[in-house]
């Protein structure tokens, strides 16, 4: 009789493991499930993401389509927030404005965070003069007020981005308005990138000293395949919570810049755009004009804010 | 007998704002094919220095091997590429370290982690390499092997992990295996199962072994042969027999002299070694341990002695022959 069976447990059980068994990432999304605020804040981006990738079966009307017989209409079944000054259904507006915020927010997020992981993985596992130089010239990026230096970047790119653009034949684009969004990116992207590139630098500066680092050169592992299969999976944690809440950021800033109008220009569609568009008549028309596409922003840069303190939370256990 | 590894003056120094710390001030040794070498000695005598330094992981700056060479295979293994070297590490000279706990990658699968060796050095596809890891973990002793090679670092303890180790140290039948006081950090029962566990591999593999270590009991259960480190010289080197029975450096004397013994008579007071040992930035001109020795004469003020040979397979660095003189104080 083996041990197993003399301790009452089957002998089919013998040499099983119990334990459900988890991944890490398993593990942190069953923490991070349990946290309300983060899964609100999850299912409002979702919610975004997927108006975005759908926004022409979700909105009844195309983004520009102008009806001047239907000026400043009101809220009816067939406009459902009503019409602007040039009669473009605001409802269609709002829904288009997602695809905006959403590809801006994922390519400014993607160029920002391959910028920082590069520049930032470089510096910390190397050291020596190319830390000091990335880290010199991050330091100069960060010297100007950050929101200023996008304006100054995306003031200066423009027009010659525009001229570039006429210049090697594309005249139709350049009228069309997507060198805003090209304008925006590049401009929200170099800005952006310095930031996660120190939080790299400083994870991998304190990780590259651990033994299991050293263990993995004892084992004859070549140096970028410890920085891609050692180093930066365990530097990973504060950068997802970091870039969670950045992309909140960064779509607070693309509202900014075409509030301002440096960024995206009617007729692109823009959140930011649209509340200048209407803030004049904030008086007569609080709703549905103004109070939607900004309850619409403050929604979801509090959904990434929200996801990213629970994705701290999920990500470091100790914190509770 | 083959002689797998030879050593010659190997020197080592790090290069700090304090000045010039020399920690390994050359070493010779020979390890013969199968051998378990004991490199004994306290902290900061240049034990673990030494080894990295042969496998070259120095951090460099402030790190740098000064001098000597380290025969392998008929090539210096302080003068090969980095690449070379890359390919030497983990396949035929592996290393296992002293905290099991912090020595494996919390991100990464045991599997993958053991893997890594057989996949970078061996050629062998994932799924090969996961097959060779669930024998490997076998070997080593982790029931459900099968079960458990998809598990993370922190589903096992200290003493599984340290198996982990093993298995991945030798997953590749390295000629060499280096043990960085791999027990330190285990309490005692499961120090003497990873013993048992390395001795009997041994015998399997065949590989060569050095053991570091400050515990003199592990070293005279698994060890052949014995070096004592002192301030990163070689004071002593002997078979494991002869330099517990018969020691011959009066570092050594004083080493097996504070150890307690279940034989000895009751109430019998242990000996300390008196002072502390040089501070290795300003090493003095003589003997390193001339200031705590109780044989000193004057030449040991002035004249380091080099090691030499007192009895077959016996070498000492001391002026003084201890089995005839007197403690001078």
């Amino acid at each position: 009789m083996s041990a197993q069976a003399r301790a009452g447990l089957r002998p089919e059980t013998e040499g099983k493991i119990f334990r459900p068994r988890r991944t890490l990432w398993g593990d942190v999304w069953h923490r991070l499930r349990r946290n309300r605020p983060a899964m609100v804040g999850l299912v409002i981006i979702g919610l975004m993401y997927f108006t975005a990738i759908f926004a022409p079966l979700i909105a009844p009307y195309e983004y520009d389509k102008i009806d001047l017989e239907n000026v400043r209409a009101g809220p009816s079944r067939e406009h459902l927030l009503g019409t602007d000054e040039l009669g473009r259904d605001v409802f269609s507006r709002i829904v288009w404005a997602a695809r905006s915020a959403a590809f801006v927010s994922i390519t400014v997020t993607s160029f920002g965070l391959a910028l920082g992981t590069f520049f930032g993985a470089l510096a910390g596992y190397l050291g020596g003069w190319v830390d000091t130089l990335i880290m010199r010239l991050g330091d100069v990026l960060f010297a100007f007020p950050g929101l200023l230096f996008v304006f100054f970047i995306a003031a200066t790119i423009k027009p010659g981005l525009i001229a570039w653009v006429k210049a090697i034949g594309l005249r139709e684009l350049a009228r069309s308005g997507y060198v805003d969004y090209l304008v925006v990116i590049i401009a929200l992207g170099l800005v952006g990138w310095p930031g996660l590139a120190r939080l790299i630098r400083g994870q991998l500066l304190s990780l590259k000293r651990r033994d299991y680092i050293l263990a993995a050169q004892a084992t004859g592992v070549p140096t970028w395949r410890i920085m891609w299969r050692h180093l930066l999976p365990n530097a990973m944690p504060p950068v997802i919570v970091a870039v969670s809440g950045g992309i909140g950021g960064v779509i607070l800033s693309e509202a900014t810049l075409s509030f301002l109008g440096i960024g995206l220009q009617p007729p692109n569609p823009s959140w930011g755009a649209m509340l200048f568009q209407y803030y004049g008549y904030w008086r007569t028309e609080l709703w549905p004009l103004l109070f939607i596409p900004a309850a619409v922003l403050v929604a979801i840069v509090l959904a990434f804010n929200f996801l990213g303190d629970g994705l701290n939370e999920a990500l470091n256990p100790q914190l509770d | 007998m083959t002689t797998v590894l030879e050593v010659r003056g190997l020197k080592t120094q790090f290069f700090t704002q304090d000045g010039v710390v020399q920690a390994v001030n050359g070493i010779s040794y020979d390890l013969n094919e199968g051998e378990t070498l004991g490199i004994v000695g306290e902290s900061g005598c240049g034990k673990s220095v030494s080894v990295m330094s042969l496998m070259r992981l120095i951090p460099m700056p402030p790190g740098k091997i000064v001098g000597g060479e380290a025969l392998f295979e008929g090539v210096d293994l302080m003068k090969i590429s980095d690449d070379e070297m890359r390919s030497v590490r983990g396949n035929k000279i592996a290393m296992i370290f002293q905290d099991p706990m912090t020595s494996l990658n919390p991100v990464l699968t045991i599997g993958r982690q053991v893997g890594e060796a057989l996949e970078l050095h061996m050629g062998m596809s994932k799924s090969e390499a996961r097959q060779r890891t669930i024998e490997l973990l076998e070997m080593v002793g982790i029931p459900s092997a099968a079960d458990r090679v998809d598990d993370y670092p922190h589903q096992f303890s200290g003493g599984m992990r340290q198996r982990v180790m093993i298995a991945m140290g030798l997953s590749c039948n390295p000629q060499i295996l280096i043990a960085d006081e791999p027990t330190t950090a285990l309490d005692v029962t499961i120090q003497a199962q990873i013993v048992d566990l390395v001795k009997k591999l041994r015998d399997e593999i065949g590989m060569a072994i050095i053991w570091i270590t400050h515990d003199l009991g592990v070293v005279a259960g698994l060890a052949d042969r014995v070096a004592v480190m002192y301030a990163g010289f070689f004071v002593e080197e002997a078979g494991v027999k002869d330099l517990y029975g018969d020691p011959r450096h009066p570092y050594t004397i004083g080493l097996l002299g504070s150890l307690p013994r279940l034989d000895a008579e009751r109430g019998r007071r242990l000996v300390s070694i008196e002072g502390l040992p040089p501070d290795l930035i300003a090493l003095p001109e003589g003997c390193p341990f001339y200031a705590r020795c109780n044989y000193r004469i004057d030449r040991c003020e002035t004249e380091n002695p080099p090691l030499r040979l007192v009895a077959p397979n016996h070498r000492v660095a001391c002026w003084i022959d201890v089995t005839t003189a007197q403690p001078t104080r």
